[in-house]
């Protein structure tokens, strides 16, 4: 069995040189590492479910930090960190209904529970509300104290009896195996997530439509092959996405499955924005107010999809669904990728001659890998749950993560 | 049937309470507001010996509760309210249900012009309403239950303040410029910690007319070592292309996702949606009141008088009114003790909890 912690240290210095690229990848390679967190963790009686959140958070915290960019890594992190407060839930809610069957046999026992009006289910109904974020509704009908209490601690509580030992650790058992399923199944949602929002595409594709994407996305791909395997006849603009030309592997790949494409450069889509039907784009992430973070070029062509009232659609896998709120989203949230994407080695060297100026160059190369889109330019996410209105995405966002979970990042800065 | 007289028909109650806390407002009744919240209490008991010798009034009690500064004014409702039921005699939880409307229907039309009373009043009979207390067999145990949580319900309104501000300094980013319209305790308590957490931005203050309630705030502003600048009303367009954010407090979030506040918000929110700024709302979940206004004249008016300083001409009306509706998408967020909140959110947790 390998080192845990020789693992995670690999995976931070891959993620600290960006020697992983693409969110699906890195969400898939961060869901395994955290799997294996959890099948490492030795499990104690009590407090298994603390035990394993405040490992995973651990781990998460390392990984966050590695590359606080790659939002992936902490979508990932916050949803196995949720999963595991849901199986805690479930496998607590379950135990409590076999209590209530045995305390109302066996009242000698004199460990009869104090809570008379309530029912398991009116518990497991009220610490399930404390999973999802704070709501009017929640904040009214939150349950006593006391019936609560036994929820966050742990399985099982001080009231049961210790005839139950046995049963409780076959319950121990179970805990971290369900963790680990659940993780499994995350892990597969990652990997058909493509498939899943390519089913979609017939719905939004129609004949003889034009599409006009930016650069390459795995997901843009797949989605208008898919539309062409139903046999949709369309055509795509690709924009060759500068300074990586992304596009014109894109267009490569989308004449292969014989789709009828025409590559232009990024400047050009204000021209040819307005023989557009639709535009489809790809996404580095989807932010909490309904947000995009996107490869650079892709606000100019919402703005233009905006000017002539195309819809701007943006498909995106589960996995980039960020819980958090871009607060100062042009600043924190970009990466400045390397300058000889934009100039060969020497090209421009005698510019660059720190000699002069007292040491400051005439000319700078700045390469930002990322744009942020508003959400009011976003007419439609497609996601491998369906497609969802911007306004939506908290909704989505509020089914995913917990909110007691949004500030595993802070920890660590 | 009402012991306390019937506020100044031509002044809104809601707006006397303002201008009476703001009179006296200073630094230490943030404080003051800490303090209560930490410590899990109301500063002080209600007047106990007042309501055992006469007839209880949830009036007197309303406004007992509403002089305090650092309650606001749902609050204050709520209290009351909880008083009504501790020294309710009903016998059954039907009796109580009535007497509870009864209470809350009088407080609501003792002054329609506040918001927050109104949507502190629905959200407490809701809260009594659908709650699992009616569960249980004894009605006793019930009542006390009901004023348990009636009182947690007053602790956990004290401590939104503080899960706002902390939720909302994230916004305030290193030199940024922040435009504040009009006094909100909410506002100033997110800019507080977020100068105390060494952040750096300046404050463009309106001035308020006519209660000048931007002279109180950069007065604070002013206190905590935080650059502020003035500007009057009209200045807003002229100053926005410097400032990065737009940050006002709100008299209730009504169902629409929109605001109604202090008059002048339209209007700063209006120039800042046209020149592209986000506009922040700090409020609290109590404010959150079942309304939906369909224009500016679709609400009942909060009158006050307005100081010219000059002799006004005979023949001429005065607009008195002292507060407007913004729209929902004139609004990029909501800072509230339920977390950050797009308009729609707030929509959406109206109508689940109304339904």
């Amino acid at each position: 069995m390998p080192d845990l912690q020789a693992l995670v240290t690999d995976f931070v210095l891959k993620l600290k040189r960006r020697k992983i690229e693409g969110s699906q990848a890195t969400a898939k390679q961060t869901a395994e590492l955290l799997r294996q967190v959890v099948s490492q963790q030795r499990m104690p009686y009590t407090n298994q479910a603390s035990v394993l959140i405040d490992a995973v958070r651990a781990v998460g915290e390392q990984l966050i930090a590695a590359n606080p960019i790659e939002l992936a890594v902490g979508n990932i992190v916050r949803r196995v960190l949720h999963i595991i407060r849901e199986e805690n839930l479930s496998s607590t809610t379950a135990a409590m209904e076999g209590l209530g069957l045995t305390a109302g046999s066996d009242d000698d026992e004199g460990e009869h529970e104090d809570r008379p009006g309530l029912s398991a289910a009116a518990v497991a109904a009220a610490a399930r509300s404390t999973l999802r974020a704070p709501s009017l509704q929640t904040l009214l009908e939150d349950i006593p104290e006391s019936a609560v209490a036994p929820h966050p601690s742990s399985s099982g509580g001080d009231s049961e009896g210790k005839s139950k030992s046995a049963d409780r650790s076959s319950r121990s058992k179970k805990l971290k195996h369900d963790v680990i399923e659940a993780i499994n199944e995350l892990i597969q949602d990652i990997d058909t997530c493509h498939e899943l929002i390519s089913e979609q595409a017939v719905e939004h594709i129609h004949q003889n439509e034009v599409i006009l994407t930016l650069g390459r996305s795995r997901t843009v791909k797949e989605f208008l092959c898919a539309a062409k395997e139903k046999k949709r006849t369309f055509r795509v603009f690709v924009a060759e996405g500068a300074p990586r030309y992304q596009g014109h592997v894109l267009a490569k790949e989308l004449v292969g499955k014989g789709i009828q494409t025409t590559v232009i450069t990024d400047s050009a889509v204000f021209a040819m924005i307005s023989r557009v039907n639709m535009v489809i784009v790809g996404a580095h992430a989807i932010m909490a107010n309904g947000g995009v973070i996107a490869p650079v070029g892709i606000n100019m062509v919402a703005l233009a999809a905006q000017r002539h009232a195309v819809p701007f659609v943006v498909v995106a896998g589960s996995h980039k669904l960020c819980p958090l709120y871009p607060h100062n989203p042009e600043v924190l949230l970009n990466e400045f990728r390397c300058p000889s994407d934009l100039l060969d080695f020497g090209e421009f060297s005698d510019c660059m001659d720190y000699g002069s100026l007292g040491g400051s160059p005439l000319l700078h190369v700045v390469n930002p890998a990322f744009d942020y889109v508003q959400p009011k330019l976003v007419s439609l996410f497609i996601t491998d749950t369906g497609g969802h209105n911007p306004s939506y995405v908290y909704r989505l966002i509020a089914d995913y993560y917990s909110a007691d979970d949004l500030v595993v990042q802070r920890n660590s800065t | 049937m009402e012991p306390s007289p019937k506020p100044n028909h031509g002044i809104s109650a809601y707006y006397q309470t303002r201008a009476e806390h703001h009179a006296i407002i200073s630094g230490d009744w943030l404080s003051q507001a800490q303090a209560a919240a930490a410590a899990g209490h109301p500063p002080e008991g209600p007047p106990a010996s007042a309501a055992a010798s006469k007839p209880f009034s949830v009036i007197d009690e309303f406004n007992h509760w509403r002089r305090k500064p650092d309650l606001a004014e749902a609050v204050a409702a709520i209290m009351a309210l909880v008083a009504g039921i501790r020294s309710s005699d009903a016998t059954t939880m039907m009796e109580l249900e009535i007497e509870l409307k009864k209470a809350s229907d009088a407080l609501k039309s003792w002054d329609t012009t506040s918001i927050s009373l109104s949507a502190g009043c629905d959200l407490f009979m809701r809260y009594v309403t659908r709650t699992s207390a009616l569960e249980y067999d004894d009605f006793h145990a019930a009542k006390l239950r009901l004023i348990e949580r009636g009182e947690k319900f007053g602790e956990i309104s004290l401590k939104a303040r503080r899960t706002i501000a902390m939720l909302g300094q994230d916004f305030i980013f290193d030199g940024c410029t922040i435009l504040v319209h009009g006094f909100s305790r909410v506002v100033l308590e997110v800019l507080k910690l977020a100068a105390s957490n060494r952040k750096l931005f300046r404050v463009f203050c309106t001035e308020g007319r006519p209660d000048k309630t931007g002279l109180r705030l950069s007065k604070e502003l002013a206190t905590l070592g935080i650059p502020v600048k003035l500007l009057i009303d009209s200045a807003v367009a002229y100053a926005m292309d410097e400032v990065d954010m737009v940050l006002v407090g709100a008299d209730g979030v009504v169902e629409s996702g929109g605001i109604i506040n202090m008059m002048g918000t339209y209007q700063t929110a209006l120039v800042a949606h046209s020149m592209n700024k986000p506009v922040y709302v700090a409020a609290e979940s109590y404010k959150f009141a079942r309304l939906y206004p369909l224009d500016q004249k679709d609400l009942e008016p909060a009158l006050r008088p307005i100081e010219f300083g000059v002799p006004i001409p005979a023949g001429v009306e005065i607009e008195k009114s002292a507060r407007d509706y913004t729209p929902p998408q004139y609004l990029t967020l909501l800072f509230t003790d339920l977390g950050v909140l797009t308009p729609s959110v707030v929509s959406d947790e109206l109508i689940q909890l109304y339904l």
